[in-house]
């Protein structure tokens, strides 16, 4: 019983019993309606906003900042992680004032990015850089510090420079690391920014989630959820489709469920 | 010269080479580390070491002796603290271009394939795509790994990953070939499978071999001389022996044969001192 197939039929199982039951909480009193709403109505709305168009411009809105976001953050990170794992001096200036980046908390930046960047994009977008950077920096940073030595050491007695020690060595075996943070960066992207918008936007699934609650209407709230959980899983799937492509080296792990 | 008690013991007889500018001459080399403890460990106490051109020389001692340190300063992957290394006469400075280094454990680049890892040499000095396939898939018939061109290491058994790496280093041609241990890590009959290859990989190339390893019999059966080194800390070299066993040698049967085991006696009887010395 641990086939693909097998997994499959027992994960929408779950999910079954899980939208069941609540359905039925509901239907028997025990969930108030106006508090809890009801899958079945959740799924008759994102239906309809999907049919009548409503929800895309604010899809697009939010995956337009969670990309930008995670491009720039993503690449200043992998930048900032090789730079400092190859710099340790520098590293070692710089550490008191990465760790006290990193400890504040993003919700409280939100305000003053909305003051430098406007209501806009980009507002979203340098809340959602500052929680990819972080992640992506500690992960470069210590995927390159934990090359294998001898590993390093035969590559340069076979001639490399410092240029192909980076291009040959150093980003494949930091690579590894790097998507595995891109995983968590991904979703971590789309979180921040859809705070952002929830704090001030004109668009964005953020947005139309502070809408719907600010008319007390759950169902819309759990619809603009249910937007962002489908998105959520769909670029994760295509970021892991990308990494078996660059990982392929790498022997199978046991006991990874295709998830 | 002369510190550790450094003899020649008439095994056999020194001819020829002692005019030729030797390979790697160490001298008076001594090498520190710092403990985490904040302490000083001495590895490597003024040492000195000769070696021919052309020879094969195996390094043994005892673990914790400093052998793979030793190798390492020839490497110029670590510097010495005083002393000074030469190779074919010149003043080592940073690495050791003229050598090549197996390492013990596997250091082959995982994400590249069999024919890329051992093509890696030419690419880092930018040969082309094509030149460099063909060189490559010559030596990865000569070390029997047809066949396995595009597989990954992670597929392949111990020993062909030890064949890859060895025609990682042969194909750079280089005048020393620097090994640690290679073989320790494969079982007993693929080791002396590896052992055949290698001599007959290195017969009539006129390499300098340099063999560091933990196993007397390993270290005469392939070697022109064994250098043993004291037990640590500050190892010195504890005694040369020059092994006159005829080539071609049958490496296969070669420990059996009375001249192998006279050899190895005398040897042993040095090693054994150290052996004894080390703390386990």
């Amino acid at each position: 019983m641990t086939g693909k197939r097998s997994i499959r039929i027992w994960q929408a199982g779950v999910g079954v019993i899980l939208a069941g039951s609540w359905q039925l909480a509901v239907s028997a009193g025990l969930l108030d309606k106006f508090f809890f709403s009801r899958p079945s109505d959740i799924a008759v709305r994102v239906w309809d906003q999907a049919v009548s168009g409503k929800v895309w411009p604010h899809l697009w809105t939010t995956s337009l900042e969670a990309m930008l976001s995670f491009l720039i953050g993503g690449a200043l990170g992998v930048l900032s992680g090789f730079v400092l794992a190859r710099r340790p001096f520098l590293s070692a200036v710089l550490d008191p004032y990465i760790r006290v980046a990193n400890s504040l908390p993003r919700v409280v930046l939100a305000p003053i990015f909305l003051l430098w960047f406007g209501l806009g994009v980009w507002s979203k977008v340098a809340l959602g850089v500052t929680v990819v950077f972080f992640i992506v920096f500690f992960n470069t940073y210590r995927g390159v510090r934990e090359v294998d030595p001898a590993i390093v050491s035969n590559a340069r007695m076979l001639g490399a420079n410092e240029r192909q020690l980076v291009r040959h060595v150093l980003i494949p075996s930091a690579l590894s690391w790097i998507f595995s943070s891109l995983h968590v960066a991904i979703g971590f992207a789309i979180i921040a920014v859809v705070v952002g918008e929830y704090l001030g936007a004109s668009m964005g699934i953020g947005y139309s989630i502070a809408q719907a609650e600010g008319v007390f209407d759950t169902t819309g709230v759990f619809a603009g959820m249910t937007v962002l959980a489908i998105f959520v899983l769909a670029v994760g799937a295509l970021v892991q489709r990308l990494e078996r492509r660059l990982l392929r080296w790498k022997p199978p792990q046991q006991g990874s469920a295709d998830l | 010269m002369g510190s550790g008690g450094r003899r020649r013991v008439g095994v056999g007889r020194w001819n020829g080479w002692v005019q030729v500018t030797p390979a790697i001459q160490v001298n008076g080399v001594t090498r520190r580390f710092a403990k985490p403890s904040g302490e000083v460990f001495t590895a490597l106490s003024n040492v000195d070491v000769e070696i021919a051109a052309g020879s094969f020389v195996s390094i043994v001692g005892p673990s914790g002796c400093g052998k793979s340190t030793l190798l390492n300063l020839i490497a110029g992957l670590a510097p010495a603290d005083s002393g000074s290394i030469r190779v074919y006469g010149e003043a080592l400075a940073g690495l050791n271009r003229r050598a090549a280094y197996m390492f013990q454990q596997d250091a082959l680049l995982p994400w590249k394939s069999v024919l890329e890892n051992v093509a890696l040499g030419l690419e880092f000095r930018g040969i082309n795509r094509s030149a460099r396939a063909a060189t490559a898939a010559d030596w990865i018939r000569r070390v029997g790994l047809e066949g396995f061109d595009s597989s990954y290491p992670h597929q392949l058994s111990g020993g062909m990953r030890k064949r890859a790496a060895m025609a990682q280093a042969f194909l750079v041609d280089p005048d020393i070939l620097l090994m640690d241990e290679p073989f320790s890590a494969l079982d007993v009959h693929t080791r002396l499978r590896m052992e055949s290859e290698l001599v007959s990989l290195w017969s009539g190339t006129g390499k300098t071999v340099v063999f560091v390893t933990h196993d007397l019999e390993e270290a005469i059966a392939l070697s022109d001389e064994v250098i043993i080194l004291s037990a640590g800390p500050a190892s010195k070299v504890a005694g040369r022996f020059s092994v006159d066993l005829p080539r071609p040698r049958n490496l296969i049967d070669i420990k059996t044969e009375p001249r192998f085991q006279e050899v190895y006696r005398v040897i042993w009887k040095t090693l054994r001192e150290e052996v004894l010395k080390t703390h386990v």
